[in-house]
């Protein structure tokens, strides 16, 4: 096959033998090698290692390579595992509920009363408490909710309390606080990137041709913006499933979250008995990153903040 | 810009948007109001935080750089972050040209597993890694291993944060510097790297910040050493001190110091770089 450009031949011909068209388009590929490694070495493999360890034994503190499900079996027959682990789920369920429900009217403030420039503002000062470490704002809450904390203080001011109370930290209530306040950002963030596409023009129209105000909501403004709310809801729903620092800090016993459990399993050596419930956490993210990947825009968050 | 500004407002709309901004100023208070706490206590004299107010002092300040321990767990979080950076940013921004240009046959599965370390709870990584290197390999667990945990979720932060940008990337720019003869290299040097400089810059900026602040993956991969957030954590589960309130305004000051400092450097740079090519 001989290659001729309009008007003559190539300035430069190809020297020697053509590549194959499928070797060409596989050298175009050579930068992504690395991160390709990194990824396959460092991700991809250790889950699936993690897959084969959870199928294998423990006897007497040492992994013996033979093929079971009793970690699984173990796991679902326990009673405080899988309550644990249903509780992890119905924790991520509403605190994704609560920061949907704060966030929405957040986002929607900003993009329809405030200037550009002060939208920049809010948002960036939405931003800035996840670039300040997470560790410390979850040891703020304790600050705040403990029993020398501020709340404590400010109600036995108010006489509303005689005696310092513990009922605000170490329980479920503080974990659920806490949890909002760490993930907030992310659901406001999604939100308003696609609230901020959103022509409101079309909402007046849709009521001018006589729908109610609920009417227009639920028929044009909420499907247009459906990828942001469910981009915010997997963005807050996924991280609480893994969540060790807050139940640990402010979670108290009651607070306890299925990662508490892994912790508590690796550190009594029984790794496959650990690998099992971290599996079922993996299981269920990636199901849910399949089944709404068509509406997830993780680019809108990851790359503004 | 206020939409609703200059047309007539009905009682109910005048209601509804000072709701709105009340509930922005919630929000606001709702985010700042624990980091403030947090400063306004690093202050407080007394051992045990809380009120009432024992008194002012900056004593905790004045402990922070007698503590050998701490000064290490510091030294070795740069260390770490500092690495996890350049090799992230180097490999992230590789892997993006091909992610955005080489036609890839399934772009959104090659775009999910790149996200999949993202995405997964970082306590998965940790256990998963931690189980591979040290019992497939053996390795012994170190700032190394560290450094492998954080480089495989901040690699592909910036992927996606170099990818975004060479999307809206006009390629008419990079032929035209082909035709009026620049190399290949050449032309990535010129036109294309200073192009996305900024994604670049953003890739690393957040990267060295996840991994500065990085607690779980660091808890499973890290051996005897001490990096910063495993130092604070032991730290408060002693207990809630002033010194950590001390040293949390340091770090805090610390990272948006270094935020600002970056952005305002990376501005003046183009601005510096600008000037001098009109001079020449």
């Amino acid at each position: 096959m001989t290659v001729r450009a309009v008007g003559g031949e190539l300035a430069s011909p190809p020297t020697g033998r053509l590549l194959p068209r499928r070797l060409l388009r596989l050298g175009r590929f050579w930068p992504f090698v690395p991160a390709a490694v990194l990824l396959v070495a460092l991700f991809f493999l250790p889950l699936a290692n993690m897959v084969v360890y959870s199928f294998w034994k423990t006897v007497l503190f040492r992994i013996v390579p033979e093929w079971t499900t009793a970690n699984y079996v173990r796991f679902f027959a326990n009673e405080t595992y899988l309550r644990t682990f249903l509780k992890t789920i119905v924790m991520a369920a509403v605190v994704t509920a609560a920061g949907l429900a704060a966030a929405g009217p957040f986002a929607y403030f900003l993009v329809r009363y405030l200037s550009r420039r002060w939208q920049r503002v809010i948002l960036i000062a939405t931003i800035v408490p996840f670039w300040t470490s997470y560790l410390l704002r979850v040891y703020s809450w304790q600050i705040i909710l403990g029993e020398r904390g501020f709340l404590n203080q400010a109600l036995m001011a108010l006489g509303i309390i005689h005696e310092p109370s513990s009922i605000f930290v170490y329980n479920n209530l503080g974990v659920f606080l806490v949890l909002l306040y760490v993930y907030f950002p992310f659901a406001a963030l999604a939100i308003y990137a696609s609230l901020e596409k959103f022509d409101f023009d079309q909402l007046r129209a849709a009521q001018d041709l006589g729908a109610r105000p609920d009417q227009a909501m639920r028929r044009i403004l909420i499907p247009q913006i459906r990828p942001g709310l469910i981009t915010a809801a997997v963005f807050v729903f996924i991280p609480i499933l893994g969540e060790y620092l807050t139940p640990n800090l402010v979670g108290g016993t009651e607070g306890v979250l299925i990662s508490n459990l892994i912790v508590n399993f690796f550190r009594a050596a029984q790794i496959p008995a650990g690998t099992a419930p971290a599996l079922l956490i993996a299981l269920f993210v990636t199901v849910l990153l399949v089944v709404f990947r068509k509406y997830l825009r993780i680019d809108d968050v990851v790359t503004r903040v | 810009m206020d939409v609703l500004e200059g047309m007539p407002v009905s009682r109910y709309a005048r209601l509804t948007r000072w709701l709105f901004r009340l509930w922005g100023l919630i929000v606001i208070a709702f985010l700042y109001l624990p980091i403030a706490f947090l400063i306004l206590f690093s202050f407080e004299d007394s051992r045990t935080i809380g009120l009432p107010w024992a008194g002012f002092s900056t004593r905790w300040y004045e402990g922070l750089p007698q503590n050998p321990q701490l000064l290490q767990a510091v030294g070795n979080s740069i260390m770490v972050a500092v690495a996890v950076a350049i090799l992230a940013t180097v490999i992230g921004t590789m892997a993006a040209f091909p992610l955005v240009r080489a036609g890839l046959r399934f772009p959104n599965a090659v775009r999910i597993l790149v996200t999949m370390p993202i995405m997964l709870p970082g306590i998965l990584i940790g256990i998963a890694l931690l189980i591979f290197l040290t019992r497939v390999f053996g390795l012994q667990l170190s700032l190394l291993t560290v450094v492998l945990g954080h480089l495989v979720f901040t690699t592909p932060y910036v992927i996606l944060i170099v990818a975004a940008r060479l999307q809206g990337f006009d390629r008419a720019l990079e032929w035209a510097a082909a035709d009026l003869g620049a190399s290949p290299p050449r032309a990535l040097r010129e036109v294309v790297l200073p192009l996305i400089a900024p994604a670049v810059m953003a890739g690393a900026l957040i990267t060295v910040t996840l991994s500065i602040d990085e607690f779980i993956t660091t808890f499973f991969l890290i051996g005897p050493q001490l990096t910063l957030p495993i130092y604070i954590y032991t730290q408060i589960k002693f207990g809630v001190t002033p010194e950590v309130n001390a040293m949390a305004t340091v770090l805090l000051i610390g990272t948006l110091g270094a935020f600002g400092i970056g952005a305002a450097a990376y501005s003046q740079g183009r601005r510096l770089l600008r000037l001098r090519r009109r001079r020449s």
